[in-house]
């Protein structure tokens, strides 16, 4: 009756829990963060600021940080704001050519007045009129355009409500860099864009985005591609996988992919088949931008576990059992050299991080013969036991035979 | 003669045996008594905050906690060792079967009655726990996967409350090496969950395999329509990855994921799972809970111990402490009662999720699922094998290797 009660409050409280996860809950953790306003000569140009703490965190990833705006309320301020945690500054302009000397903030919001390179004053008394415009998250966004199309801008806004980040069309220019790629900024709650240029003339059509880092290459006709990854990083030249298997796995095969974005290199399990290659390895080439392959034979029955591998680089790889392999970067002189026991003894750690972290999915078919071989409940010591009582017995008994023989 | 020593060496024998299989081993002081050992393989955090607890409700045992590693193979090796074997160890319910059979646990309904159980715990908990009739565990909280989303990228009014438009919403924003959903598609304990909504599963309530069941095969074949449009590989690091650098839109994961994403600044919204529109069923994953399971020389031996520190588990502060801790849901009702609880989005948000959840089988043969289960999903979602016959060949190899482990 008690259980049934129970199952009942728990149906009323977990129907009226549902209902209040049909509005999805918040679990939010931004950073926290100050103000730093700046008053800068007329000759420095586009102020930034640098910010870090005295640990060393850097608050931007490279120098001269922070582009800093200027506020249309209060004339001559630029604003930025910066993680509350970095208390030090420099205010820098000219493309980080004039600086000023470091500055140390009390925290809080602050008001830096900078009369030249060696003179700077910081007030935490507000020295512009009005509310400081409330921090916008941003993030960049590169495009390659046609030569025809000069001086491209960015236009972006939130669909379908339609609000604009910028205040009119053409929109805020893009900076150019030395790779010729332009770069621009927008506010994190857009979700479209176009990429104009020409005064406008010439424009893409809507693209719509996720507010995150991304490339756009433009064609002379408008039409565009997209990516979220740089197409400008290096790509790692193809490298050659050379492997010695185990005789029993037939016609071993190669699987290989990037972690942990997850990119394979083929498209389906259990991969490429090796070929032979010389000196009795067997070889295949991949894209040189992986970093982890299994090595499996007979159609993917058996399998090494995931072999964390350096990028970029030429392998061979000797296997002698599932989880028994060793990985070199230079030919081995004498392969045949490495016995089972060394590359058992050797191989790099495997990994076994994907189940450590789910208690939940804990899997082990060998549990059948542990549970049959370990069911008895006596203990070894009890065992010992027994065994030297029996031993006394018997000598005992064997003294009284010879014993009653002389009698 | 013969006679007399044949007697004085069967009595000395049987003396033996006897001795054995009574106290397995020297009386234990009154110290050895008020020690209870508690194997686990938690983080810090976690056991940490119980043994805290502990300390503080049952100040006359000495309680130790110890980190295994490779709990579940230790426990196979030393399981009836009393010298070696821990008193208790804290773990999944999922193992349950395994030991129980080796006959090394006891059941906790020796040490509290069951009527207090079920007063104190909630129902499921204890459900999960019974393994022939007997529970052999006393639950502390439970664990399940819920849909996390970023809300940079899915607004609250568009996160998709049925699968249709879950795979509309990856069609649309599956893109540019950005991903609308991801999960651990590969994983037989993450598609258990559509497994489980289409009305299959991977092993019955009987320890029945359960891969070529209709609704396993049609679960499978609409499942993969999903990975079309996720990454290949789909391990954890993957997937976890992903989602908190902000390449995936939404994902199905643990609470675990939680710490790590609000570390990483996301505005992380948790939502309802998905409804599928052809069952009206949601996504069903299965639950976890972790609790204490009592060995049965600890028991037998360290009665008065072991019964103060269960009694000490189901103290409310526990699972309050714990929930702090781990984000998880206290399995003890009355810890509901608490603002620290009942104020967290997240463990409330499994509490009402776990309502379509289904406990994680406990028998021993589920060892042999997870594993064939494993197989079967690389061989649909990875090989691009035939649904029905991958299921049926994997149904078959199954039951033969269940029928082995009998």
């Amino acid at each position: 009756m008690v259980k049934a009660v129970k199952r009942l409050t728990w149906l009323i409280c977990t129907f009226a829990m549902a209902l209040v996860l049909i509005k999805p809950v918040s679990v939010n953790a931004e950073e926290e963060r100050s103000a730093v306003y700046v008053q800068v000569p007329a000759d420095w140009d586009a102020p930034c600021v640098w910010a870090w703490d005295e640990d060393g965190n850097n608050a931007f990833e490279a120098w001269p940080g922070g582009e800093t705006e200027a506020d249309a309320g209060n004339e001559g301020w630029y604003y930025i704001w910066i993680p509350s945690w970095a208390d030090h500054v420099i205010v820098n302009a000219n493309e980080g050519s004039v600086q000023t000397g470091e500055l140390v903030l009390e925290g809080g919001n602050a008001w830096i007045t900078v009369e030249d390179a060696e003179n700077a004053a910081v007030s935490y008394e507000a020295l512009t009129k009005g509310d400081i415009p409330e921090y916008v998250e941003k993030f960049e966004i590169h495009v390659d355009v046609p030569d025809s199309w000069e001086a491209p801008c960015l236009w972006a806004w939130s669909a379908p409500d339609g609000t604009n980040a910028f205040a009119a069309w053409p929109g805020e220019a893009f900076k150019q860099g030395e790779d010729g790629w332009y770069t621009g900024k927008a506010p994190v709650w857009v979700n479209s864009v176009i990429v104009n240029a020409n005064e406008g003339s010439v424009q893409t059509e809507d693209i719509a985005i996720d507010p995150a880092e991304l490339w756009i290459t433009v064609e002379e006709d408008g039409s565009f591609e997209f990516s979220y990854d740089d197409p400008n990083a290096v790509s790692a030249p193809d490298i050659h996988v050379n492997v010695q298997a185990p005789a029993d796995w037939e016609a071993p095969c190669l699987w290989a992919w990037s972690a942990p974005d997850g990119t394979n290199a083929f498209a389906a399990w259990p991969g490429e088949p090796f070929a032979a290659g010389e000196e009795g390895w067997l070889t295949l080439s991949v894209p040189g931008w992986i970093n982890s392959v299994i090595v499996n034979g007979s159609e993917g029955s058996v399998q090494t576990t995931d072999i964390s591998v350096e990028t970029g680089k030429d392998i061979w790889l000797v296997v002698t059992g599932p989880e028994a392999y060793e990985v070199f970067y230079e030919k081995p002189a004498d392969a045949a050299a490495v016995s089972n026991e060394e590359a058992a003894g050797d191989t790099e750690a495997a990994d076994a991080g994907e189940t450590a972290d789910q208690t939940q999915a804990a899997t082990n078919a060998d549990t059948t013969a542990d549970t049959q071989t370990t069911g008895t409940g006596l203990g070894t010591g009890v065992i010992v036991l027994i065994v030297v009582v029996c031993a006394v017995a018997a000598a005992v008994a064997v003294y009284a035979v010879k014993k009653r023989k002389k009698a | 003669m013969k006679k007399i020593i044949t007697l004085l060496l069967s009595v000395t024998m049987l003396a033996g045996l006897l001795c054995g299989c009574g106290a397995q081993g020297p009386s234990l002081t009154e110290e050895e008594k008020n020690t209870i050992v508690i194997w686990h393989d938690k983080e810090e955090a976690v056991s940490g905050a119980l043994l805290e607890e502990l300390k503080t409700l049952v100040p006359d045992v000495t309680v130790q906690m110890e980190y295994k590693s490779n709990l579940t193979e230790a426990l196979k090796m030393v399981g009836n060792d009393p010298k070696a074997a821990p008193d208790m160890y804290f773990f999944a319910h999922d193992k349950i079967g395994v030991y129980a059979e080796m006959g090394i646990l006891a059941p906790v309904t020796g040490l509290i009655d069951r009527q207090t159980l079920d007063a104190a715990y909630v129902p499921m908990t204890l459900d999960a726990a019974v393994y022939k009739g007997e529970i052999y565990q006393l639950p502390v909280y439970f664990e399940t996967l819920l849909f996390m989303y970023n809300r940079r990228y899915m607004a609250d009014e568009a996160v998709p409350d049925t699968t249709e438009k879950l795979y509309a919403y990856m069609e649309e924003k599956t893109r540019g090496g950005h991903y609308g959903f991801v999960e651990q598609h590969s994983t037989a304990y993450y598609s258990a969950g559509w497994i489980h909504g289409f009305g299959g599963c991977i092993m019955d309530e009987n320890g029945q395999a359960g891969l070529s069941l209709p609704e396993t095969i049609t679960a499978l074949e609409y499942h993969r329509k999903f990975v079309e449009l996720m990454p290949g590989e789909s391990e954890y690091a993957t997937v976890n990855t992903l989602f908190q650098e902000g390449k995936a839109h939404a994902t199905i994961g643990g609470p675990w994921l939680v710490s790590a994403a609000r570390a990483s600044g996301m505005d992380l919204g948790i939502a309802a799972m998905p409804v599928i529109d052809e069952t009206q069923i949601p996504i069903s994953p299965y639950m976890g809970v972790q609790g204490v399971q009592v060995l049965k020389y600890a028991a037998e031996n360290k009665t008065e111990a072991a019964r103060k520190v269960l009694q000490a588990l189901m103290q409310p502060s526990v699972g309050v402490a714990l929930a702090r801790v781990s984000g998880c849901a206290p399995a003890v009702e009355a810890c509901y009662e608490e603002e620290e609880v009942s104020s967290d989005d997240v463990v409330m948000a499994m509490r009402a999720t776990a309502e379509n959840t289904i406990p994680m089988p406990n028998r021993p043969e589920m060892d042999i699922m997870w594993t064939v289960a494993a197989d079967l999903l690389v061989n649909i979602n990875m090989s691009g094998q035939d649904v029905t016959e991958s299921c049926n060949a994997a149904q078959q190899n199954a039951e033969e290797l269940i029928k082995k482990m009998q």
